[in-house]
């Protein structure tokens, strides 16, 4: 007789050992929200419910959280409840590093089936597995190896209808660990006491044996929260390379705008930029500020910005142009002008990992040229594309150092959906706190989005 | 033309005032930039409208007093606005939303031009060869009702009412009443039908400075304050 599966809290540890310092990681109904209780609360990885919160933690009992099995747990010092909708924009928009799923059949292609099963044929029950499969780097299959029937779950075909083709990318179950390659599936681990023979005499799917075969070990990663603060503005964008595409938040005026890493930017001086902002530098011709206060003008007048795809690019007075008018006049710039509404949703999109949407705003205008028409229920639509961006500098009030934002009245405009769609985000705040500081009812961007921090400087005078 | 050229019309107060009226209690509304920022000023007393703008804000609260001016509280004019309590602080994604969705009961906006069949070009003038479109298209496309506020010729005395818009458009057949210095214009997607006219005008001369024909209704009389 074969040695002794392993148990749930086992598995978990195994399962653990996939994760690093930073990660962000879905978790699955079943044995995935065991994961959790394993480790210390220590802000080192993101879990995800998806439920509606970033940052859940093992059970616990005086909470609002809940798991993807219902079950109330506990939420980091520093998580935040988000909504589904946030979640899924997480899952879909690649935020997300590794999802641990518990299907009940996976295949030698990478094939799963969730929680359809032979008892439940054609009732398709994916719960939130598919979004956490498609949307995620890294899949993981933490699972029984046989069925309670005896049974291998683990198959050469899927006998059942697939709820993710060829998502799954490591298989960890109770007696062992295999990975799923283009030549099918190799053994990787075996757990204590199993042998190979055994391994294979109870999966249905060829197994190739790894030439570095270990035995499985059940060490949890000690994870650590990543260093998100910068001393200064330059700090934080040293690395911006020319030509990069960079969204600028703030709506027109002097609120919400990250002044002080506008300077930075400029200070730089790297070239080529194509800024995606709601305006392309206005505050200092409209009557929202003075004339010296900084915006985009700044990087036009240093001849950063090659392009700007805005709302509002120009001045309300043909008279009083700006910077931005001005180079676009003499050829130096181009610029895509886009609803406001439209940008906003565009940037949704992108950062939610939605390709593209149909809006019935701009049909039948100047704006709708050359994009894709389409009439839904007697009325017309445009398709408009998701957007992203290499950089994104945005403003906020408050960040913790986990990198949870909080923003101050109408300055939160564009800044939350801006920091969803960038590969690097950098946040300017006024002050710093301890995670637990911001509420997680409280926390409108949650940390998993923010990369970096500053501090505006408390002498820093975001006038010229 | 040249006699009704200098011929007295209505204040920007007065065409903000008659369109307050046409705001129904515990409607959410969107004001644009120019006359329709006067409106909030005239909503006839018992009526309580709730103010929706793009800069993510609703139940925007009055203009602030001059020294209390706050950046973080502002409407998409760049006004900045008191502290009022029910307000909600929203991002833009969603401010738009509300727009698109069909949330938004009345949005009232100034133009440039408007069409017999009620198109809307607001955001361009061509000779600029740049224009802000800002929230307009969101506004006329996805409000449940666009009311047009503006004077009723441009500063030459051309006509801003036309048969078809010269100027790029903003959204089309989507404005259901005009509101002007000299008319109030009703717009059912086909025609124009003349409702008002300001004091000491007549019909006749309202149909001479307007580039589209008018229907005059048959109970067709003076301004209703």
């Amino acid at each position: 007789m074969p040695g002794t599966p392993l148990d749930p809290a086992a598995m978990a540890r195994r399962a653990a050992q996939e994760l690093f310092s930073g990660a962000v990681a879905a978790l699955g109904p079943g044995l995935p929200r065991r994961l959790p209780s394993q480790l210390p609360a220590s802000g080192g990885v993101w879990f995800l419910a998806d439920g509606g919160a970033v940052g859940i933690q093992g059970p616990e009992s005086d909470t609002n959280a809940v798991d993807a099995d219902g079950n109330t747990v506990g939420l980091l010092s520093g998580g935040a409840f988000t909504g589904v909708v946030e979640i899924a924009g997480i899952l879909r928009g690649g935020h997300t590093d590794l999802a641990f799923l518990q299907p009940a059949q996976v295949a030698a292609n990478g094939d799963f089936v969730h929680w359809t099963t032979a008892a439940t044929p054609g009732l398709f029950a994916p719960g939130p597995a598919v979004d956490m499969a498609y949307g995620s780097s890294r899949v993981v299959a933490l699972m029984p190896h046989q069925s309670q029937q005896g049974r291998s779950n683990i198959v050469e075909r899927c006998g059942l209808p697939v709820d993710g083709a060829g998502q799954i990318d490591i298989i960890i179950t109770d007696v062992a660990v295999m990975t799923v390659g283009p030549a099918g599936l190799e053994l990787l681990e075996l757990a204590p006491g199993w042998t190979v023979d055994e391994v294979t005499a109870i999966t249905d799917a060829p197994l190739t044996v790894s030439s570095d075969l270990k035995e499985m070990t059940f060490d949890v990663p000690v994870l650590k929260p990543p260093d998100k603060i910068y001393p200064t503005a330059v700090d934080a964008l040293r690395d911006v390379p020319e030509g990069a595409t960079i969204n600028v938040d703030g709506f027109a005026g002097p609120g919400g705008m990250a002044h002080y890493l506008m300077v930075g930017l400029r200070d730089l001086g790297v070239k080529g930029l194509k800024l995606i902002s709601n305006t392309a530098g206005v505050a200092r011709v409209s009557g929202f500020g003075t004339p010296n206060i900084i915006d985009h003008s700044i990087l036009v007048e240093n001849n950063q910005v090659a392009k700007a795809t805005a709302s509002y690019p120009v001045s309300p007075s043909a008279s009083r142009p700006s910077a931005f008018e001005e180079a676009y006049k003499r050829g130096e710039t181009e610029l895509e002008v886009v609803p406001q509404g439209t940008l906003a949703e565009r940037l949704r999109c992108g950062g939610a990992g939605v390709a593209a949407f149909y809006t019935p705003t701009g049909a039948g205008t100047l704006l709708a040229e050359g994009k894709e028409a389409r009439t839904i229920d007697g009325k017309e639509y445009i398709l408009e594309m998701g957007l992203r961006a290499d950089f994104c500098i945005i403003r906020g009030h408050k960040a913790d150092t986990l990198g949870n934002v909080v923003y101050k009245g109408t300055s939160r405009n564009f800044n939350p959906v801006m920091a969803t769609t960038a590969k690097i985000t950098v946040v300017e705040v006024d002050e710093i706190v301890a995670p637990g500081q911001l509420g997680p009812e409280e926390i409108v961007t949650p940390g998993l989005y923010i990369d970096r921090i500053v501090v505006r400087p408390s002498d820093f005078s975001a006038y010229l | 033309m040249t006699s009704l050229a200098g011929k007295e019309r209505l204040p920007r107060e007065v065409v903000a005032m008659r369109v307050a009226k046409e705001l129904p209690d515990g409607a959410y509304v969107n004001l644009g930039i120019g006359i329709p920022t006067l409106v909030s000023s005239f909503v006839p007393e018992g009526r309580t409208v709730f103010y929706h703008s793009e800069s993510g804000i609703l139940n925007c609260g009055p203009i602030a007093e001059e020294g209390e001016e706050d950046i973080d509280l502002i409407n998409a004019g760049g006004q900045y606005l008191q502290s009022v309590g029910g307000m909600s602080f929203f991002d833009s994604a969603e401010a738009f939303a509300m727009i698109r969705g069909g949330h938004v009961d009345v949005t009232v906006l100034g133009s440039h031009q408007v069409s017999a069949t009620g198109d809307l070009a607001n955001w361009m003038l061509p000779q600029r060869g740049v224009g802000n479109v800002g929230g307009a298209m969101d506004l006329a496309t996805g409000a449940r009702g666009v009311i047009v506020a503006m004077e009723h010729t441009d500063r030459n005395g051309e006509p801003k009412i036309v048969q078809e818009c010269t100027f790029p458009l903003t959204g089309k057949g989507c404005v259901y009443l005009i509101v002007t210095d000299l008319a109030v214009i009703e717009c059912d997607g086909q025609g124009l039908t003349l409702k008002e006219v300001a004091p000491g005008w007549t019909p006749e001369e309202v149909q001479q400075l307007t580039g589209a024909k008018l229907t005059i209704s048959p109970d067709v009389g003076e301004f209703e304050l």
